[in-house]
């Protein structure tokens, strides 16, 4: 379903181009799971923007259940966002000016298709029952991240792009995430793409992917 | 549905998401819509007021007395109906007119105007009202009808002396019209007031009648013009001013909103539906912010209103209503005002909101960074702009222009423009230089460049600041000037202790009865007339000048100003005595392009005069060319009826209460006859100051609204204000230290902001007095520069300061340090 092929990408930098991507493959079938890791700076969020269309690439393509994204126009690929993409960011990005519980159905809505009994289980799920009210300044930094997972799957996406979902979680409530996560996914043959340093995240996926100076290797995690 | 275009349902939810916003934040709401507010109240209260005093000069235009000559008595005295019957039976076209002012019931005053609609000539408007029969049978016939304007019809039909009425909106207010007869007896006369003629008709009058051309008599719409212009620069002013707060309120709006925006837009909301949905909220607020504008621009200008109908009627003796009545295009245009205001100052935002690319919403540093190149731009826009008004400056002092006014009004706005621009590269330039200078001050240190930091907000609020502090120095040394000068000449004028207008009749008995008193020093006798004016070739010129007699007594040559003559004060004089010289007004000068020793043709009813002009005097406030001659030569060239004798007392005997009695005993003079000149200056001073309140007050306004710009700056920054100062508390800074360095940083900046606005204000005086007024009104000021008023600039500028930073100020005071530790953490 997600197909991205010699993908490269390069900053400009003041100490000259830094390229960070030098020519990405890789494949993902519907409802697989896929771990990507990587050093800190190698390039994992770029690859996540550039597969979600927030970016576009130097060269080479990113096709998406068959369309190239880069062959969209932005209307058309603000759609695919909106309708089929689930974004779970690294600074989570919720709105501040939105509670807890509208920030989760955010992007539902946006795509119209609130659900509410979804919603409502997911919040119970993320442990996040009773705050509905809240803003998110006003939640921890944990909390935080699962509102960012639960707002994601909230618009039952086809693929969710994850960026370090786990990262301010500790062992325990990382696994109960991820279990969730997990069975979420099977549940609507979701297909992930997911960020992590951690090995024990990484190890009950599907597949792990390692990116080390600008490529994609297979890994164990 | 179109694949890609979102659906209304994405609109709506951006909608809400972006409002969320202001849900949260009611305060940055509540400015900006007070931003708009203010703004729009103050512009449509102004125009309110022009569009009603318009409206009543077009209806004073269409009545007939403003487009019929008429015929009067040389001595002013009411006309007997044998006089207007044997020049009928003569065959003269003339028509009979009563005029007079009659107090109603309920203590409203009327002007009533009685006609004669068989005579009244036919173009004029009230005899095209009653062209059928039938209505003017009811109108001759008893109970005969009356027209009267509908502002004054509930009060007239409670009154029982009057016949039954019409309303006719074409009436000016205030003005009843009706039958001949009907008017005689309301008014209690058996006389006419005069007769009207049409304009084209020509007379053969006898000798004790003078016919007055109606284009002798300016239309008012012509003559208030610049005084509705000055307003509506104020109102102007104010709306600039207003819009910089909006301009600031949208700009904090959007930056504390750009994660928001990209959250969104990784989302899955397509930049143009962020955009439509921004516009509609502006749409939203600005209709609400205008409506609430134009609502209360109304019941400030039914506020300001009957101080401008009364200045108005002092000045050029015209009708303005009382209270307003306002066009329906009125509103329509006020709306259009106050959002394409609203538009413009909200288009940088939705343009950069549209421009930015997804990762780099959010980055608000970015254009921080960008703040260099931006204040090159602006210095040098700004120097531009200071040229064009320099140059613009230079031509008008040194060649006239027909369109001197409009290029005046260019020339300030070039001006104010183009310091405002230059106000934050001098801020951040001597902030730099500061800074760098108290390397061994390091709180003070970190204060300049905090401030500095903060620059990009804080430039439009300090810009308005600048503006409104300027336009009050500028125009308080005008009024202030004008005042001195006003008072000055007024003394210079008035000579006399006392003034007499005898009837005609007594006229030489009591000139000859007061030059035989002791106590009088002299007798000035001043007399009126008017001329048509011809061309070097003897062809009339269709203009008719108003002509002035005075008398050339010692005294009135010490003290009577002259601004210019041809060879001197003593030969200026001797010609006018002589009787070939005469002194013209400013205006008429101005106007004419005359100079001293220049020729000026007149038609007197001996046949064409040439008198050369000697001398050239002020003469504020008056609207109307005027040439003055010796009162002897104006008599005897131009048959010029007796007018007021100028009483001056010997020093020492200054018993005018003592003379009037007198007067009054021997000749019956008393009430308007006899005024004593401390009366007179009285009510000169009364009116001048009642017409420079409403420049006042709105000057006030203006700068409330500035200060408030400040204020809507600070309380919407005060959240991310705290965030950085939380880090200095976290080290050891105290709350109190917080609150008096920006305290300080505030004051210091605003002491920047007024000493750029005293050179400012001071361009801006002398560009009122020597261009805006010169254009307008026909004469010149000297610039007169006040310290006090220098020292107030910088008072009220420190003043506004440290009355914005007071309540952000007290809110610091009052955040627990426990949210302080919190705040520092989120950064
Ligand atoms: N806008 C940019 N301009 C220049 N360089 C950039 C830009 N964005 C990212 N980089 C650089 O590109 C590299 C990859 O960044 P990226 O954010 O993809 O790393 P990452 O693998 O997600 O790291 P981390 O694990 O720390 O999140 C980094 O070296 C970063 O400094
Ligand atoms: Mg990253």
């Amino acid at each position: 379903m997600l197909q991205l092929t010699n993908l490269t990408k390069t900053y400009p930098t003041p100490q000259g181009p830094l390229h960070v991507l030098d020519g990405v493959d890789l494949q993902l079938a519907p409802g697989e799971s896929l771990a990507l890791m990587g050093e800190s700076g190698s390039g994992k969020s770029t690859l996540l923007h550039l597969a979600a269309g927030l970016d576009t690439p130097d060269r080479g393509d990113v096709i998406f259940e068959g369309q190239s994204i880069a062959s969209l126009s932005e209307p058309r690929r603000a759609e695919l966002r909106r309708q089929r993409l689930g974004l779970v960011f690294q600074q989570f990005h919720l709105v501040p000016s939105l509670s807890v519980a509208d920030n989760l159905t955010l992007q539902a809505r946006l795509a119209g298709r609130e659900d509410t009994d979804w919603a409502q289980y997911l919040l119970a799920r993320l442990g996040l029952a009773g705050l509905n009210d809240r803003y998110p300044e006003q939640l921890s930094g944990g909390q935080q991240q699962r509102l960012a997972i639960g707002r994601a799957l909230a618009a039952k996406p086809r693929l969710l792009l994850a960026d370090e979902p786990t990262g301010n979680l500790d062992e325990a409530a990382a696994d109960q995430v991820l279990d969730l996560l997990r069975e979420l996914i099977e549940e609507s043959r979701c297909a992930l793409l997911m960020v992590t340093h951690s090995a024990r995240v990484a190890t009950p996926l599907d597949r792990c992917l390692h990116l080390q100076r600008g490529r994609l290797a297979e890994a164990d995690p | 549905m179109r694949p890609g275009t979102a659906s209304p349902g994405v609109l709506r939810t951006t909608w809400l998401t972006l409002f969320s916003h202001y849900r949260r934040h009611p305060g940055q709401l509540a400015m900006l819509l007070l931003g708009l507010w203010v703004a729009s109240a103050l512009w449509s209260g102004v125009q309110a007021i022009n569009a009603s005093a318009r409206d009543s000069y077009a209806r004073a235009e269409t009545l007939f007395s403003a487009s019929l000559d008429s015929v009067t008595r040389r001595d002013n005295q009411p006309l007997s109906l044998v006089t207007y019957l044997s020049l009928r039976r003569a065959g003269e076209p003339v028509s009979p007119l009563v005029e007079g002012d009659l107090t109603l019931s309920d203590g409203t005053s009327l002007r009533v105007i009685g006609i004669d609609p068989l005579t009244l000539p036919g173009e004029s408007g009230l005899a095209r009202q009653q062209s059928d029969a039938a209505s003017l049978r009811d109108w001759i016939l008893p109970p005969h009808r009356a027209r009267i304007a509908p502002e004054n019809a509930d009060a007239a039909r409670a009154d029982s002396r009057l016949p039954p009425l019409e309303a006719d909106p074409s009436l000016p207010p205030g003005t009843l019209v009706t039958d001949i007869g009907v008017a005689q007896r309301l008014l209690g006369v058996e006389t006419l007031s005069r007769l009207v003629v049409a304009p084209e008709q020509s007379l053969a009058l006898p000798p004790t009648l003078v016919r007055q051309s109606a284009a002798a008599l300016a239309s008012p719409g012509q003559l208030t013009d610049s005084f509705h212009l000055n307003l509506t620069a104020m109102g102007l002013l104010a709306l600039i001013v207003g819009l910089f707060i909006v301009h600031a309120a949208l700009g904090l709006a959007l930056e504390q909103r750009l994660g928001m925006l990209r959250t969104l837009r990784a989302l899955g909301v397509p930049g143009h539906t962020l955009i439509i949905a921004m516009a509609l909220e502006l749409l939203l607020i600005g209709l609400l912010g205008a409506v609430l504008g134009i609502v209360s621009g109304v019941v400030l200008a039914r506020l300001l209103l009957p101080d401008v109908a009364a200045s108005l009627d002092a000045l050029y003796d015209t009708d303005v209503a009382s209270h307003l009545s306002l066009p329906w295009y009125y509103w329509l245009g006020g709306l259009a005002v106050t959002l394409g205001g609203l538009f413009s100052a909200g288009f940088g935002m939705l343009w950069r909101a549209a421009r930015l690319d997804i990762l780099a919403l959010g980055k608000a540093q970015a254009w921080r960074a960008r703040l260099h190149r931006q204040l090159r731009l602006q210095a040098g826009a700004g120097t531009v702009l200071l040229g064009v008004a320099l140059w613009l400056g230079w031509r008008l002092d040194h060649q006239p222009n027909p369109q001197e006014l409009a290029l005046g009004f260019a020339m300030v706005a070039a001006l104010l423009l183009g310091a405002s621009l230059w106000l934050p590269p001098l801020l951040a330039g001597s902030l730099g230089l500061l800074s760098r200078r108290l390397r061994s001050h390091p709180r003070l240190q970190w204060a300049l460049a905090d401030l500095q930091l903060q620059l990009p907000r804080l430039q439009l609020p300090m810009m308005a600041l600048l503006l409104a502090l300027s336009a009050n120095l500028g125009v308080g040394s005008m009024v202030g000037g004008f005042r001195l000068t006003f008072l000055d000449w007024l003394d210079q004028r008035l000579l006399a202790d006392m003034y007499v207008r005898p009837p005609e009749a007594q006229y030489t008995d009591v000139a000859a009865w007061l030059e035989g008193q002791d106590e009088v020093q002299a007798l000035l006798e001043a007399r009126h007339a008017e001329a048509p004016r011809l061309d070097a070739e003897g062809q009339t010129t269709g203009r008719t000048l108003a002509l002035f007699g005075i008398t050339p007594a010692p005294i009135m040559r010490q003290s009577w100003p002259l601004l210019d003559t041809a060879t001197g004060h003593e030969a200026a004089w001797q010609a006018l005595d002589a009787g070939d010289g005469a002194f013209i007004n400013e205006q008429l000068a101005h106007r004419d392009g005359l100079a001293p020793g220049d020729p000026l043709h007149l038609r007197s009813p001996q046949g064409p005069v040439m008198l050369t002009v000697a001398a050239i005097y002020p003469d504020y406030g008056n609207p109307r060319g005027e040439a003055v001659l010796s009162a002897s030569h104006l008599t005897e060239k131009f048959a010029a009826t007796p007018g007021s004798l100028g009483v001056v007392l010997r020093p020492g005997s200054r018993d005018v209460a003592g003379l009037q009695a007198a007067l009054r005993e021997r000749f019956g003079l008393g009430g308007d006859a006899v005024v004593d000149q401390g009366a007179v200056k009285r009510t000169a001073t009364e009116i001048f100051e009642r017409t420079f309140a409403i420049t006042q007050a709105l000057n006030a306004l203006t700068l409330a609204v500035a200060g408030l710009a400040l204020l809507t700056t600070l309380l919407a920054q005060a959240g991310a204000r705290r965030a950085q100062l939380a880090p200095l508390w976290a080290l050891g800074v105290s709350r109190r230290q917080l609150i008096g360095l920006q305290l300080g940083q505030l004051v210091s900046a605003a002491t920047g902001t007024a000493v750029l606005a005293i050179p400012l204000g001071i361009g801006l005086a002398w560009a009122l007095v020597a261009v805006i007024n010169v254009a307008a009104f026909g004469w010149r000021l000297p610039l007169h520069i006040f310290p006090s008023q220098i020292a107030m600039t910088i008072v009220l500028a420190i003043f506004v300061a440290a009355l914005a930073t007071l309540l952000p100020a007290w809110r610091l005071w009052r955040v627990p340090p426990r949210q302080l530790l919190q705040e520092f953490a989120a950064i």
